[in-house]
């Protein structure tokens, strides 16, 4: 028997001529109507249950139960399904499944969960959906960094800069994934005060972001910058960079450099 | 597991939670109605407040969050 037809069992000579709709959802008609069964927007059967008699209440219950124990359904506010829903068709698959398999065993816990999450943004993103309340979720989750690494998810640090720091990481004789975990960790935190140093950007251009953000840190900053290179032509323009602080008294320069000079955090404070 | 068809709005949540044996006490935690010190857990043991509730799912009682990480969850067990 379908849930309508028992619901029309529980509520017999409410229903009218209804059966046509399989969407039901319990509403609270407050008091404007004594009514406890409506059809809304042509479709949608809506039942207020706060106009119920015991027995029916009873029987509504005995319904849900049903529903939900036995044939394992998920019973949910209607924002929640539609939530859920839009969180299935972007849940991670092809490439982007590949790329969350490859962070599995590396990440902490909880930047995994974290990625995981800004993973299906990005992809709710790019189909066009609202992101809004979910970037909101994770942001509340993890204050400290849930909000960066959504941007850089989008960005498709992820995709390369992460892995490519994990397999420079990975040729140093004492590596140990908890030193990867909290280079990591440092780089999303910072995100806002980070200077990202690649082959793709010219000189001048990556000189010029150091200078702007120096400048407008120093008038409402945090007291540091961090630049962050990967690969020997990066770590050698990063070392450029910097030398043109090396006559600043009001900079201090702390430099962090793996022994292969493949990766190199260098964090300016001021 | 799948979603219901049968679905609630934000103004039967307290409806739906008397049907169910429970009430929200005064900071917002949804509780037993007939015991209301004691507070409703998430299968994660996490309590809930009211405007933190997403529904139930197969379980005892298995009352879930509306955020995102639930739902994540609960979007994995799908058909």
């Amino acid at each position: 028997m379908t849930i309508l037809e028992n619901l029309k069992k529980v509520f017999e000579g409410k229903f009218g001529d209804v059966l046509s709709h399989n969407n039901i959802t319990f509403f609270n008609f407050s008091r404007n109507s004594s009514e406890t069964v409506e059809v809304k927007d042509g479709n949608k059967l809506v039942i207020d249950i706060s106009k119920a008699t015991e027995e029916e209440k009873k029987l509504v219950k005995n319904i849900l139960d049903s529903r939900v124990q036995r044939e394992n359904e998920a019973f949910l506010m209607d924002h929640s399904s539609e939530k859920t829903l839009k969180i299935k068709e972007n849940l991670p698959i092809g490439e982007s499944e590949e790329l969350l398999k490859f962070y599995k065993d590396k990440l902490k816990p909880d930047m995994y969960k974290a990625l995981e999450a800004s993973i299906i943004i990005k992809n709710t993103f790019d189909g066009g959906g609202d992101i809004l309340e979910m970037k909101h979720d994770v942001s509340r989750k993890y204050p400290t960094f849930g909000n960066n690494l959504c941007n850089l998810v989008t960005r498709g640090y992820f995709d390369n800069h992460f892995k490519e720091l994990y397999q420079s990481m990975l040729e140093d004789e004492d590596f140990d994934i908890s030193v990867y975990q909290r280079k990591v960790e440092k780089i999303v935190k910072s995100l806002p005060y980070t200077v990202f140093v690649t082959r793709f950007r010219s000189y001048d251009e990556l000189s010029g972001e150091v200078a702007f953000k120096l400048d407008k840190l120093k008038k409402y900053g945090t007291g540091k910058l961090l630049l962050h290179g990967l690969g020997k032509e990066n770590v050698n323009t990063t070392i450029s960079i910097l030398d043109e602080y090396k006559e600043d008294n009001s900079v201090n320069i702390n430099l962090d450099i793996n022994p292969k000079k493949t990766i190199i955090t260098a964090t300016l404070i001021f | 597991m799948k979603l219901s068809q049968i679905t609630f709005s934000k103004a039967a949540r307290d409806d739906i939670l008397d049907l169910y044996g429970k009430s929200v006490d005064n900071e917002g935690f949804i509780v037993e109605r007939d015991n209301p010190s004691q507070r409703v857990l998430t299968p994660n043991g996490e309590e809930i407040r009211i405007e933190e509730w997403g529904g139930v799912r197969r379980g005892s009682e298995a009352f879930i969050k509306n955020d995102t990480f639930s739902l994540i969850e609960l979007a994995k067990k799908l058909e």
